[in-house]
């Protein structure tokens, strides 16, 4: 797989809105720890978090994509979708840098993060998110790098990134462990494990190609902050409705994620073809429609298997009743539909309006876990509370963080090798016969 | 060995000086008085915050054995110090902590600020310090630390100190400010136990008086804060809902889960690469033609 930087201006009519909404983020974010949380949000301690916990919730979900992306390509050697993975991968490095600037803006005391290293809690669900997020983000750099380092022809460094980056990763798996269970044995058998594979599955002897360990650490860990970001309401089950409560929070977060990653991941591509008028990638699309069909399916089955399994979907009622149903029908039902057979999926109507339901419906669960579907009792001794609405501050950091992630993807797009070449129209149509020679 | 406080509401008279000791004890800020008196009566504040740790509740209560059918009760509200605290379990710092002895613990030196515990309590305790800069979580610690370094001052107006009121000073000190303060014996300092002990035989003695429960007996796994009244707790703003289970036995399962998965998740997908591989190969083999085998057998993946 060949790839190159887009031929296009760097800066075009849509650079300018992006780069004033990032401006006046900017400055949102400079009047956050001018002025502290109190005077710029609308938090309180009835509502300790709001707008910006949502965003990243929703936001990781969204840049689950990556690891699925690479997995379906490295690990299912799902050779078609190849021409997503460096994008997908672009993608989600911005999205959880910027989850990351999010959190700093949300931290009260965010300059003690360091704290985060000394300490070492019994079963934090926090705890275990900022470690992985964290791993996460530098596994994801680091399968990021190759395509900066074939930029620039740095090869020394790339052959230094793929001796050295399959030990960092077995290191950085085996530290997890160790830090989640507090027990010398358990990390060991990790990371005995996870070097095996490494070894196993190391780059071959031409040294080409990416340490495939890196990809599995990637789905590793995205596997366990997806799940362990459901795991943060378990505290919650005399806040969170039961239509959204459950013990079994943490796997749906982890389905939920594959499915709306999945669907981020085929916007992205469609809108890349839009935007830089590419051609349309009808045959991968389509094999995505289908992985997203199966994705959703068991999402929603596990949802509505584990509501109906508490008895709640008997006794749906009102508007957590009414949330839930568009949750499921509109996020669920509908897209699943529409995806349903393989002529749907090559239509580009239904393909665009099954990803944007498949999106909309895992964004919509999340803010019906953090604010719709949370009753707040109040802070003690009770009592009315007072209703949440993000303020300027707050809209402000978030929108401009989205901004910036379009603006740097498509920024990077035209920099860096990250979109396949586009072969001449002629040899396109050949293109398949002389796949095996190419690379 | 585990300490805890009872109060028995039927003993409250609603003077506050439990209240105004422990804004004194933990050195706190004035708040602005905004009365509701028709939904608080006399409370004031409304509710707990950085700068109000314990909160004294009033409530006018319908009561057929009271005089004239109506009764006040009064509750002094704070941190309920749970036996296994939300908030400690949700903390990623250790910032909050449970000491061996009973109190519920907060070192801001560690606190990320990320106000999970505001949201995991129950009892809504935990506040922000939402209008400062490097805002800490506050709350009550039952004054832990009068509770470790409980001597007495030797002086007593430049003279030395008689015993005995060194005797009655130390023992003052040894206890949570709100109980040192409180004059009708409302409240009670002591091991969990034996106020558990105290509190059923109060309620044996008098059941015309209580209601035969004590709050925080069981309440989301037990608290060392615990209660007794003559009306039933729901009446006077306790949550009554909350169950038996403590709240962190809700997260202990996934969370404990997570090593192992690691491992499975890693044994997995090394599983499902080899196959795939295999399964690659195969294909790639079957599909090329004899003189490509060779080179079309090459696995995928490793072309990048």
């Amino acid at each position: 797989m060949h790839h190159e930087p887009v031929q296009a201006k760097l800066f075009t009519k849509w650079s300018i809105p992006l780069l004033a909404l990032m401006l006046a983020g900017a400055a949102a974010f400079v009047a956050r720890f001018a002025f502290g949380l109190g005077a710029t949000t609308n938090l309180s301690n009835n509502y300790p978090w709001g707008l910006w916990i949502v965003f990243d919730l929703i936001w990781i979900a969204l840049a689950g994509g990556a690891f699925v992306t690479a997995g379906i390509v490295y690990v299912f050697h799902g050779e078609k979708y190849h021409v997503l993975a460096r994008p997908a991968v672009w993608m989600g490095l911005l999205s959880y840098s910027f989850v990351v600037v999010t959190l700093l803006a949300d931290l009260g005391l965010p300059w003690h993060f360091w704290q985060l290293a000394v300490q070492m809690p019994e079963h934090s669900a926090m705890y275990e998110v900022s470690w992985c997020v964290g791993l996460y983000v530098t596994v994801l750099a680091l399968e990021f790098a190759p395509t900066v380092f074939e930029r620039f022809g740095w090869n020394r460094l790339r052959d230094i990134w793929r001796t050295w980056s399959p030990v960092y990763t077995v290191a950085a798996l085996g530290l997890f462990t160790f830090l989640m269970s507090h027990q010398i044995w358990m990390a060991a058998v990790a990371t005995v494990l996870f070097a095996v594979i490494a070894w196993l599955t190391r780059p071959s002897a031409d040294r080409t190609g990416v340490p495939v360990i890196l990809i599995i650490a990637a789905v590793t860990f995205s596997t366990m902050h997806q799940s362990s970001l459901g795991s943060l309401f378990l505290l919650m089950p005399d806040k969170l409705h039961p239509l959204w409560w459950s013990p079994f929070l943490s796997i749906l977060f982890f389905l939920s994620a594959i499915a709306s990653g999945i669907a981020l991941v085929m916007l992205m591509d469609m809108t890349v073809s839009r935007v830089f008028r590419r051609p349309w990638n009808g045959e991968v699309l389509a094999g995505m429609g289908r992985i997203l069909l199966g994705a959703l399916v068991v999402y929603y089955a596990a949802r509505i298997a584990d509501v109906a399994a508490r008895g709640q979907l008997a006794a749906l009622s009102g508007r957590p009743g009414a949330l839930f149903l568009i949750e499921v029908l509109g996020g669920g039902l509908v897209p699943v539909l529409l995806l349903s057979t393989d002529a749907l999926r090559r239509k580009k109507a239904p393909l665009i309006s099954a990803a944007l339901l498949a999106m909309l419906g895992v964004m919509f669960h999340r803010v019906n876990v953090v604010l719709l579907g949370m009753r707040l009792p109040g802070t003690m001794p009770g009592g009315p509370t007072e209703t949440y609405y993000p303020s300027l501050v707050e809209w402000l950091v978030s929108l401009s963080l989205v901004a910036a992630a379009i603006f740097f993807f498509g920024l990077g797009a035209k920099l860096l090798p990250i979109l396949p070449r586009l072969e001449p129209t002629a040899e396109r149509a050949a293109g398949a016969s002389d796949a095996a020679t190419r690379g | 060995m585990s300490k805890a406080v009872l109060e028995d509401t039927t003993r409250c008279l609603g003077c506050r000086s439990c209240q105004v000791a422990c804004k004194q004890a933990n050195d706190l800020p004035a708040e602005r008085t905004h009365l509701e008196k028709r939904r608080l009566g006399f409370q004031n504040p409304a509710a707990l915050s950085a700068k109000t740790f314990t909160v004294v509740t009033n409530h006018e209560v319908e009561d057929p054995r009271a005089p004239a059918g109506l009764r006040w009760v009064f509750a002094k509200r704070s941190c309920m110090h749970c036996l296994e605290p939300a908030c400690v379990s949700a903390c990623p710092v250790t910032a909050l902590h449970k000491e061996t002895d009973g109190p519920v613990t907060y070192d801001s030196e560690k606190c990320l600020g990320c106000r999970y515990c505001v949201w995991a309590c129950p009892f809504g305790v935990p506040t922000a310090e939402w209008d400062s800069l490097a805002p800490r979580i506050r709350k009550c610690t039952l004054c832990f630390d009068r509770l470790r370094d409980a001597a007495a001052p030797a002086e007593l107006n430049g003279k030395a100190a008689p015993p005995e009121a060194q005797a009655r000073m130390a023992e003052a000190q040894a206890k949570p400010a709100c109980v040192a303060a409180c004059p009708t014996g409302a409240l009670m300092f002591g091991e969990r136990d034996a106020l558990l002990a105290e509190a059923h035989r109060r309620i044996a003695e008098h059941p015309e008086r209580y209601v035969a429960h004590v709050y925080g007996e069981k309440e989301a796994g037990g608290t060392s804060l615990l209660y007794l009244a003559a009306v039933p707790f729901d009446r006077i703003g306790f949550r009554t809902d909350l169950g038996e289970r403590s709240v962190p036995s809700h997260s202990v399962p996934a969370m404990s889960a997570v090593p192992p998965a690691v491992i499975a998740a890693g044994g997995l997908l090394a599983g499902i690469y080899f196959l795939s591989r295999r399964r690659a190969e195969v294909k790639a083999k079957q599909a090329a033609p004899a003189k490509d085998a060779p080179e079309a057998a090459v696995p995928q993946d490793r072309k990048e």
